[in-house]
């Protein structure tokens, strides 16, 4: 009988990280549609862009953008304790993360009702209020240039690409309390913290998006 | 798994160095008078900057192998063809 | 790097009896080849719903405006005293599109076959994440529950085509269906999610599970199929998602993305729809063209001809297909100059399917051909797929599109690939593994009545399809015969009708076939078709977790007719004695 064959080297990295690096693949295509869409409608109807800080909250974005690069921080420490074995880091650095996370989904959450208090929405300008009285007397809102006469497009991109995020994020919250709470119950160790590394990962990712989407959203 | 993650990076210099390009971000968005070509492509390129600081540090890819490097680099390509692609209605 | 990974994830099941509840065996299963079976039974369903939903789309051309007989109990908001309503005629397009290609075809393809096939075939206990996989079909389930659910809302179904394109889509007050379009939406970006659960699986499976001796270049072509493919999925489903979400926003927020009213674009829809669509379109083909290797290299008793060609044409096919996807849109009054830069790339990507056919005879060519059941489906996948890339070839040339596109003309097309391409592919699969999975064999004397009558009918249906669509004959048209330049081919409609019932009538002899063989079938042995591929190491049905022991791989796939062996196959599992295991790539 002969010798077995070598075992296949695969990837080189374990299952669970293969597969969400597989998985932020399809999510990089998932906010290529909305991104892409955005680019593609602002290019062809760029009049109906008011001028950053116009119309959106730029510092408290700016501070909440400030804040999940934070997370992210607070995450690879968690990451690098769990590396360490050390168990009480571990746990400090991921209640961070999720409560800093947590907020950051509150602060845009509050910054969505503002905006629909002064009559911002996905279909546009709201009839009504503030934003929609000050753009039909071409007038401007925060001072600098008129406002563009119609959002819609605006409006909808702004909302559903935020949204989407702010969705993925919540979704990360969830994951980051489970990790949190396996943390609690002693689940990683120094040998095997893979569920940490993991949930990582999709956490910087949702960072990443973040820091794209701030920048062509917020400031361009 | 070790192998990977031998060279530890410094995560707080990372992290000062996002601060400080998201501050210069803000800067040039607000109180410069460039051009919009030269204003869009500065702001994307910091952006594209802090993204990089976090693909390649926090999410560990510049200690991973070539095989997950190209898995993720993989997309890319497919977003920029489609986006220019359907530019192309407007102009061209 | 090896053995850092393998520490965690080292296959240290094997085949075991499974003693949980009859629950947790085969309803909430993490078994890949129970889901393989839940995806089977599903999309067989959803497969005859399809078929039945044509029947009566092909009643109202056939015979527009007649009562259709047994139309009586649709009810009045459908088909009045019978006769089919336009709007119903319109969902009833749509749906059968849909259903086909979403609920039947991809989830046979691949979560059938990628599920049940791919440990087996590299030689693992199951998939990477088994659990996933469970949920990737408990997530299709709502998803087709949703789809089916449209039927019964206020307004019917959507009525804009498989292919929803707006503004028609996203406009109620136009197309006055407005829950039926949501729940489109809805729909498919639930089972979207599903399908790139999927598609993880089976990458990441692939990748970091194949048994030791199983390098790239010894998997079987299915399996390389079923990689690209999955590949295929993972990146091209999101778009999909994307854009029916901003579909859904349309119709339901008042967003404008392609309501032209305050800026937006339709052709925006168009092009995210078909950058999804073409992807999608060789996610229905590739692996079925696997299968088929699969399948002819055993009826030919020979290695594929061409294998490494084969690989490298399955790669090409998936990397060209992203870039070919404004042949759908040649009429839509996109920019020209871009529709001629998809006019060539399309042209290009005939040249990978064309390879992959001359391997395909190269194999048979002087083989010892078997004719059985499978074999037989895969030849006439390769001859009906070679009918309808050619009709593409026609269509990629953008001025002789103008021409027939929107005609029969694609209708044929579509068909003569899905049809006599994919299906024709998919019962010869099954017929193929259904051993593996259910340890009986279905009928070879009904499987090949089943064949003959299906390739006769089948050509009878749509070969004239060609025809009538060159004379002009649009799609999703209610009644042809309001249209005088139509009304000469009224009695080819009628024959493709008729010819179409007969087709549908004979697939009650594959659906017996399949189930009676479940029960009194013969029973089949380990290796009923005397295959090389790793599954057919393992008992009929494969128990669960696969291999008493991880097999190791010696050789390529395909070892027939091997010139040192006694009988006409070895075993990729089996050495060949004297020769290390660890031999050049390929050989």
């Amino acid at each position: 009988m002969l010798p077995p064959a070598e075992a296949e080297s695969g990837s080189g990295v374990y299952n669970a990280k293969l597969g969400m690096w597989v998985f932020l693949a399809s999510e990089v295509m998932f906010f290529t549609a909305l991104i892409g869409s955005y680019i593609i409608l602002r290019f062809g109807n760029p009049e109906q862009w008011a001028q950053p800080g116009q119309v959106l909250n730029v510092p408290v974005t700016a501070v909440n953008t400030f804040l999940l690069i934070c997370s992210s921080v607070t995450m690879v420490k968690a990451f690098a304790a769990a590396q360490h074995g050390d168990q009480r880091w571990l746990r400090i650095w991921l209640l961070a993360t999720t409560f800093i996370g947590a907020s950051f989904v509150g602060v845009q959450a509050y910054e969505y009702l503002q905006l629909a208090h002064h009559g911002f929405l996905p279909s546009g300008y709201r009839e009504g209020h503030e934003l929609a009285e000050a753009a039909a007397q071409g007038g401007a809102f925060k001072g600098g240039p008129a406002l563009p006469a119609s959002v819609a497009l605006y409006g909808a991109t702004f909302f559903t690409m935020t949204g989407f995020h702010g969705f993925h994020v919540t979704m990360g919250v969830i994951c980051m309390s489970f990790v949190t709470w396996r943390a609690f119950r002693g689940a990683y160790s120094a040998a095997d913290h893979r569920g940490v590394e993991v949930i990582g990962l999709y956490w910087h990712f949702v960072d990443l998006v973040w820091i794209i989407l701030f920048t062509i959203v917020y400031l361009i | 798994m070790t192998q990977a993650k031998s060279h530890r990076p410094n995560y707080i210099g990372i992290f000062v160095m996002l601060a400080l390009l998201t501050l210069v971000e803000l800067g040039v968005a607000f109180l410069t008078v460039f051009s919009k070509p030269v204003l869009i492509l500065l702001l994307i390129g910091l952006a594209v900057w802090k993204a990089l600081l976090v693909a390649l540090y926090f999410m560990h890819l510049r200690f991973e192998t070539n095989r997950v490097r190209i898995l993720v680099i993989a997309p890319l390509p497919l977003a920029v063809i489609m986006v220019m692609a359907v530019i192309t209605e407007y102009v061209w | 790097m090896a053995t850092t990974a393998a520490t965690f994830d080292q296959a240290t099941q094997h085949a075991h009896v499974d003693d949980r509840s009859f629950l947790r065996r085969y309803i909430f299963s993490t078994d890949h080849k129970i889901i393989g079976i839940q995806f089977l039974l599903m999309s067989l369903l959803f497969l005859t719903l399809g078929g039945t939903l044509a029947m009566v789309m092909r009643w109202q051309l056939g015979f527009p405006g007649q009562a259709m007989p047994g139309g009586g109990v649709l009810p009045e908001t459908m088909a009045p005293g019978g006769i089919l309503l336009p709007e119903f005629y319109l969902a009833l397009v749509t749906m059968h599109g849909t259903f086909m290609v979403f609920f039947a075809i991809m989830p046979l393809l691949v979560g059938v076959f990628a599920n049940f096939l791919i440990p087996l075939k590299i030689g693992a206990p199951d998939m990477a994440f088994p659990r996933i996989n469970m949920a990737s079909f408990w997530i299709a389930v709502p998803a087709g529950i949703l789809m089916l659910a449209g039927f019964f809302v206020e307004g019917g179904h959507a009525g804009a085509g498989w292919t929803s394109y707006a503004p028609l889509s996203a406009m109620p007050e136009m197309s006055g269906v407005s829950w039926g379009q949501q729940l489109w939406c809805l729909s498919l970006v639930i089972l979207g999610l599903g399908s790139i659960l999927g598609s993880m699986n089976y990458i990441a499976t692939i990748i970091n599970m194949r048994a030791p001796g199983m390098t790239w270049f010894r998997l079987p072509l299915s399996i390389w199929a079923l990689f690209i493919t999955s590949i295929l999925v993972l990146l091209a489903i999101p778009i999909l998602s994307g854009a029916a979400i901003m579909l859904l926003f349309d119709q339901t927020i008042g967003t404008h993305f392609f309501l032209p009213a305050e800026g937006g674009q339709p052709l925006l829809w168009q092009h995210l729809f078909w950058f999804f669509g073409h992807p999608e379109v060789y996610i229905l083909i590739l692996p079925a063209m696997g299968f088929v290797s699969d399948i002819i290299a055993n009826g030919s008793r020979k290695p594929i001809f061409g294998y490494h060609s084969m690989v490298f044409a399955i790669i090409g096919i998936g990397f060209l297909g992203w870039i070919v996807w404004g042949h759908h849109m040649f009429q839509s009054g996109m920019n020209p100059t871009l529709g001629m830069t998809f006019m060539i790339s399309t042209m290009f990507i005939a040249v990978p399917s064309a390879i992959k056919t001359f391997n395909w005879m190269g194999t048979m060519w002087r083989g010892n051909l078997q004719f059985h059941v499978p074999m037989l489906h895969a030849i006439a996948f390769v001859a009906m797929f070679v009918i309808g890339g050619l009709s593409g070839v026609f269509m990629a040339a953008t001025p002789v599109d103008i021409y027939i596109h929107d005609t029969y003309f694609i209708v044929a097309h579509i068909h003569y690939v899905l049809f006599g391409g994919s299906l024709f592919a998919l019962f010869g699969a099954i017929t193929f593994w259904y051993p593996k999975m259910f340890g009986r064999m279905m009928s070879p004397f009904w499987g090949k009545v089943h064949f003959a009558l299906t390739f006769v009918f089948y050509n009878l249906t749509f070969w004239p399809m060609h025809e009538i669509g060159l004379k002009g004959h649009m799609r999703r048209i209610y009644d042809p015969t309001q249209y005088e330049f139509l009304q000469p081919l009224q009695p080819l409609n009628r024959f493709i009708t008729i010819a179409a019932f007969l087709l549908f009538a004979v697939q009650i002899i594959f659906a017996l076939n399949f189930v009676l063989s479940w029960f009194f079938g013969a029973k089949a042995g380990r290796n009923p078709w005397n295959d090389t591929g790793l599954e057919w190491s393992t008992p009929s049905p494969a128990p669960h977790g696969n291999f008493e022991r991880t097999p190791t791989v010696y050789h390529a796939p395909y070892e027939f007719s091997h010139p040192q062996v006694t009988e006409d196959y070895l075993p990729q599992d089996r050495p060949l004695e004297g020769r290390p295991a660890s031999a050049p790539a390929g050989r």
